[in-house]
Order: structure tokens, then sequence, then C-alpha cells
């Protein structure tokens, strides 16, 4: 008897741990037998057409099967944004509903890469630009958008580049662009008699009056370890060095990392390390961000997708372009976002309707009134914003060559040893030589995947 | 009826299926992950060029691997050494405390050292983030007189290891201590009296009697905090990030296989599992034979006693 009932209760155990894993790996099949893949469902009308609030379809049509799509994405600020977008897609193809599903930025690249290889990735994703998004397209996860209604026609040759494989293919459709600037504070400025500078030398002088007035004049620090290269050091580095031909230059190894134009460019930016806060060392993205709402530092050398944390400020602020030494008509300007789709995806005609719908004015246009200011447009038709300071971001670029962020393109390895560089020389471990040298060693030493 | 057989096989069958599928198993499949790598898009076979290429002079980040895989593991050391010498030796000087019967407040006292292990990491992390962050501090500590203890601690290559090593100090001295604590208390009376009665000072009832009986629970401990240590991960990215800032001075063998084997440089991502695999591989043999020195060691005493 007794061992009848351990029995019993070891069988017990057992079935329930069975039932636990089968509990675990049963979601797939049971998801996919609510949607049984059909015939290519009829949403290839071109969206722009449809009317903007189709009636639920009847009885007697052939009902439009029900699609649900996930969208990937690094922008988990942006959740109310892009579902309000999504939401008026959803008024237009009543039949397809896509879920926004962001991750933490710096998490993106390689749980998205996990999740492709894994085949449990979402339907539609951001993509990023350059050669992170040309790797997952040649391993074939990210599908060839080049035959999307509109993509080729409406985006200008330099805003594709970023989701363009050498041959011309596209793996996403371009989404917004960001620019970087100097935010400063208008009242801090006035009370203490200075003006905007237009070269990097003003810029010190600018600084120095105002550490001289007790004002700690720049609010960045380098203890997050990417802004400070992403948005202060490279917006230097495209009037210091260059941009568009010059950058290829070095990316074809033309011109070294090591020349007196880089070695400038590190000179310059260890001249703004006493006029960063006290203990800069320690003083993170948000941190900066906290000291210049608080007032407490005259200026951030930010990017333009900062625009909305300083809505409800008290007191008046611009923004001016990084400075650089007096010839420089340069400005940062980054295609950031763009969205591509699952080559694995189940609904590749409801994906690439989503998608040419992007590439019409009418979706750019509400895509442009959805997305948090900062974030500006990069499709061809002229699309108002009607943020004052994206306006003013925007109008930075104007008598200016824009360009993507320095190592971007091609030198992506750089970012590593180009952070260490200004990092040692901002904390003064390194000399500008020194830290120029060291990025030339990286460069002459890729690494080997 | 006594049953008889392997009827308590069953009892074990639940655990060890979980066991095998997942620990065992993918244990054993990371040390097998390590002679391939998949940087070319799908797996291959690469033999031992993983763990060459990790002790050799071929870049990553911009200087040779066995530079930074070097600084990893001596960061790592003094990680482990700062936590030998001020968690658990603190932690037997609290309990040594602790358990002296005529302090007041004993439970008081003992839950507030044992509270910070209670915390989750993260927020442990932010919290000393902020209080050691000058920006924020200058004006408390100011006030106080103490104006020159307000340095970027965490943001100093000179002091940021030392920084981060004292937060998790600070965080997990209460298991040492309770493990101390329930040491000492298990040690008779009897022998108190004993060589209170030879006339013994509290520093040689100290030396003689409790540290020799608690050291089969100083060899637990060592070994915890050997293998916590040499896998730790979560406090440098809780408080300085995966990279390991300032200029590499934090980074640990946990966060310096993350980054290769895991999350990649930011912002590419450009995972190189193979190669995490093989960092992993190497990590995890060696804390086996450091847990068994260390076992065998305290192991052998016990039964001497």
């Amino acid at each position: 008897m007794k061992r009848k009932l351990t029995l019993a209760l070891a069988l017990l155990l057992c079935m329930s741990m069975l039932i636990g894993l089968a509990a675990c790996g049963g979601d797939d099949p049971a998801t996919t037998t609510d949607n049984p893949p059909t015939d290519a469902p009829p949403t290839d009308a071109p969206p722009t057409d449809a009317p903007p609030t189709d009636p639920p379809p009847s009885a007697d049509d052939p009902p439009l099967e029900d699609v649900e799509l996930t969208m990937a994405s690094w922008r988990t600020d942006d959740v109310a944004a892009v579902t309000d977008l999504l939401a008026k897609y959803k008024a237009l193809v009543p039949n397809v509903t896509i879920t926004f599903q962001p991750v933490n930025p710096p998490d993106y690249n390689s749980t998205l890469e996990m999740q492709l290889e894994a085949g449990t990735a979402a339907d539609l994703m951001y993509a990023r630009s350059y050669d992170v998004g040309q790797g997952l397209f040649n391993k074939g996860y990210l599908a060839d958008c080049t035959g999307i209604t509109g993509l080729m026609d409406n985006f200008a040759a330099g805003n594709l580049a970023p989701w363009q494989m050498p041959d011309g293919k596209m793996f996403a459709v371009p989404f917004a662009a960001v620019s970087h600037g100097v935010y400063y504070n208008k009242d801090i400025f006035a009370d203490k008699g200075v003006s905007v500078p237009n070269t990097w030398a003003e810029f010190i002088d600018v600084c120095k009056t105002l550490k001289d007035a007790g004002v700690t004049p720049i609010a960045n620090g380098i203890a997050d370890n990417w802004d400070i290269l992403e948005c202060f050091f490279l917006s230097m580095v495209s009037n210091y060095v260059g941009v568009g031909a010059t950058r290829e230059q070095y990316e074809n190894g033309d011109k070294k990392f090591s020349d007196d134009a880089w070695v400038k460019a590190y000179t310059a930016i260890a001249e703004a390390a006493p006029y960063l806060p006290s203990g800069f060392q320690s003083v993170t993205y948000d941190d900066m961000m906290a000291l210049f709402a608080s007032g407490g530092a005259a200026m951030a050398v930010d990017g333009s997708w900062t625009i909305s944390v300083y809505d409800d400020v008290p007191f008046e602020w611009g923004v001016f372009a990084v400075p650089g030494p007096n010839d420089s008509k340069n400005i940062n300007f980054h295609p950031d976002m763009a969205i591509g789709y699952n080559n694995a995806t189940k609904y590749p005609e409801e994906c690439k309707a989503f998608l040419a719908w992007l590439c019409t004015q009418e979706g750019a246009s509400t895509a442009s009134a959805a997305l948090p200011t900062g974030f500006f447009p990069m499709i061809d038709f002229s699309i108002q914003l009607t943020d004052p300071h994206a306006n003013e971001f925007l109008a930075l670029n104007s008598g200016r060559e824009p360009d993507a962020r320095f190592v971007w393109p091609k030198l992506m390895f750089l970012y590593g040893p180009m952070l260490d560089a200004v990092n040692g020389v901002l904390t003064g471990s390194l000399t500008p030589q020194a830290a120029a040298d060291a990025v030339q060693t990286a460069y002459e030493n890729p690494p080997t995947d | 009826m006594h049953p008889s057989g392997l009827y308590w096989a069953w009892y074990l069958l639940p655990a060890l299926v979980v066991y095998l599928l997942f620990m065992a198993f993918p244990l054993l499949d990371s040390v097998r992950l390590s002679f391939f790598s998949d940087n070319t898009g799908s797996w291959e076979f690469v033999g031992i060029s993983n763990y060459s290429k990790l002790f050799s002079n071929e870049f990553f980040e911009g200087v040779p691997y066995i530079q930074r895989y070097g600084n990893a593991i001596k960061n790592t050391c003094v990680f482990f050494c700062i936590h030998m010498l001020v968690q658990n030796v603190l932690g037997m000087l609290f309990a040594v405390i602790l358990t002296n019967k005529r302090m007041r407040g004993r439970t008081v006292y003992q839950a507030v050292i044992f509270l910070p292990t209670t915390f989750a990491i993260l927020v442990t992390g932010y919290l000393w983030k902020l209080l050691l962050n000058p920006i924020w501090s200058r004006g408390f500590l100011e006030g106080l007189g103490l104006g020159s203890l307000s340095q970027p601690w965490l943001g100093q290559p000179e002091t940021a290891l030392t920084a981060v090593s004292l937060i998790s100090c600070w965080q997990w001295i209460g298991i040492p201590t309770m493990m101390f604590v329930a040491g000492l208390l298990n040690i008779s009376d009897d022998l108190y009296e004993a060589a209170e009665i030879e006339g013994a000072s509290k520093w040689s009832i100290f030396w003689r009697i409790k540290l020799p009986l608690v050291k089969p629970v100083v060899g637990m401990i060592s070994i915890l905090t050997f293998v916590n240590n040499f896998n730790a991960f979560d406090i440098v990215y809780a408080t300085e990030g995966a990279n390991g800032p300032p200029a590499y001075a934090t980074d640990l063998l946990g966060t310096f296989f993350a980054r290769v084997g895991i999350l990649g440089q930011h912002p590419r991502g450009n995972a190189d599992r193979g190669m995490g695999a093989a960092i992993a591989t190497i990590t995890f043999i060696f804390l086996i034979i450091g847990s068994l020195i260390v076992l065998n060691n305290t192991r052998t005493k016990e039964k001497e006693k």
C-alpha cells in the first residue's frame, strides 16, 4: 500500500512537470492554429486609396483575414507615439493590427539577432543603418525592400544610402533622422552677457566667461560612455576633420587618423574639459539633462531627440550648431531609424503594404506628426513640423553640409577606440597625439569577423 | 512493510530532468560551442582558435585581446581580494559582536546588516551611483564640512574598482555575517567557560576556539565569494555599465564575457558567441579547480576534528 502511494506520488510529480514543460513549449502551435496561413490576403490595394474608415467586412464579402503583426524597435521612449501611429494605420487597414514591442536600446541589436536566429523575431523591425543592418541582410534575416512602392522614388539617394547594400538593394524604409547641436539657456546667456559663439575659440571664450561668473558652462559628462562621443565629439569631427568625400579618404586609408586634423579635434575637446561639471567623470546622460533642465548648467551638447525633455523648463532656450574652426560649415545630421521586415514573416504582403504606406506623403506626414519632436522625416515631400525648437534644429542644416556620424558608414569598429581616446584626453590621461595614434593603431588592426 | 528497490529514484527524477536539461546540457553545450565560431553567419568548427585568439595579440576594441582579457583577470582578482578582506573579515567581526549575549538590540543590528542583501542589485547600483555622484552629493557633503569627499569615485580609473567592490561588499555583507553567527552559536558554551577558567583572554578565545571551530564556514564563505566574484557582472553593470568604465578599470571577467559573447560592443552589438563560450569555459574550469581546492582543505579539517 505504502509503496503504491509512493509510486503514485512520484508519477504525479513527473506528470505535473511534463505538463509544465508542455505548456511552456506549447505556445507556438497554439498561436499558429489561431491564424492558419491562407492564400495571399487582398491587401495589395495601395493603402492611400483606402477610405479612411472602412466598415468592417460584411458577411457576404470574402472576409479579410485578421492579421497580427509585431514591430521590434529600440525606441522604448516612443511607445505612445508609435502606438498612436499604428492605430491610425489600423483605421485605414482594419484587418491588420501591428503591435509595437521595443526593447532597451543598448540590447536591441543582440536581442534582435538572437530572436532572428531562433525564428521568434517580430514581423516588422527597426533597422540600424550601415553595417549592422547590412549584416542582418547578408545573413538573410532582413527582407529585400527594393520593390516597395514609392521607396526608390520618394527618397533622395543620400537618405537611402544608410540602408542600402553596395549593390543598391534596400533592406529598410528610411523613417527618421536626428540632428545634433548645443542646447543653450538663453536666460543665462542674457544674464551673463554672452552671445552664441560661431567658432570653437568663441565657444571656449563663452565657457570661460560663464565659469568666471560662477555658472557651470557645459552639462555633459562621460559616465555613460556614448553621448560624449556620439553627440559631442563626432559633431566636432564633422567640422574639424570633414564629411562625405573627406570621410571616405579616411575609410579607404588614404588619410590617417593620427594626422593634424584629428590631433586638433582632440586638442579642441580637451580644451572643453575644464568647463564640464566638476566631477564630470561621474555625470551620466540623465544627469546632463537634469543639470540643463534645472538651470544648473548653461549649455548641453546633445541630440535633437531630447527636445521634448525641455518642454516645461522655466527658461528660454535655443540651439546652435556645434562650432568648429573658422571655416567649418558641416553638421552631424544622422540617419537614425528605418523600418524593415522579417524575411521569415508569415505575412510579407501586409508588411510591405505598411512600409509602402510610409513611403507615401500621407503616411510620412502621419508618422512625422506622431513621432516625438526631434526626429525629422527623410522623405522628399515637404512636411511641416509644428514644434519651434524642432524647426530651429532643422534650420541649422541650411548652409551646412549634413553627414552621418563619422564612424557609422564604414568604421563602426572604431567606435570603442575613439570613445576611449576622447575619454582619455578629457581626463588628461592621454595627450591628443597619443589619442590619435591609438585610434590609427586600431584602424590598422580591424577585428577579424 | 519497508519499500525496497530503487523506489527513491522516482523522487530524484523531476529534479534530475530539470538539472540535466537546464543546467548540465547548456553548460556542456557551451563548452562545445567554444570550439565553434558563428562570425560568418553559420556555426563553423574552428578548433582551438577562439582560445588561441584570446591569448594572442589579435585586436579587440582597438587593443590586443590579451591586454583586455588580462586586465579583466587582474580586476577580478582585486575585486575578489577586496571582498575577502572587507566583506568576510567585517562579516566575522560583526558576527562575533552579534553573538555577544550581553549586547542589547542584537536582532535590530542583525536586521540592519542583512537588509541590503534583500535589495535588487539594480536598486543598489542606482542608489550608490547617485550617492557617489558629486553633482548630487556635493551640497550635502559640503554642509557637513566634508566637501573634499565629494569626488567622482565611480568615474576615476584609480578609485572606481575599489568603489564598486565596496558597494558590492556593502550589499552582501549580511550573508557571511549570518553564516558566521550561525557557526558561532553552534559552539558549546562549555568551551568558553573552560577557557575563562583557564584565564584565556578574549583575543585568544577568538583565535584558539572561535575561529578554528567555524573554519568549515570560512571555507564555504570563501568558495561562495570566490565563485560569485569571478562570475560577477551585475553590480558593475548597474553602477558603471557593460564596458567596465572608466577606462576599463572596472572591467571584470563577467563584463568582458558579456561584452564579447552576449551584448557586443555598443552600438554594434556584434557578439562573438564562440569566443564568449571560450571565456566562459576557462572561467568555469578555473572555478571548479579553485572550489575543489578550498573544499578539500576545509573537509579534511572537518574530519580531523
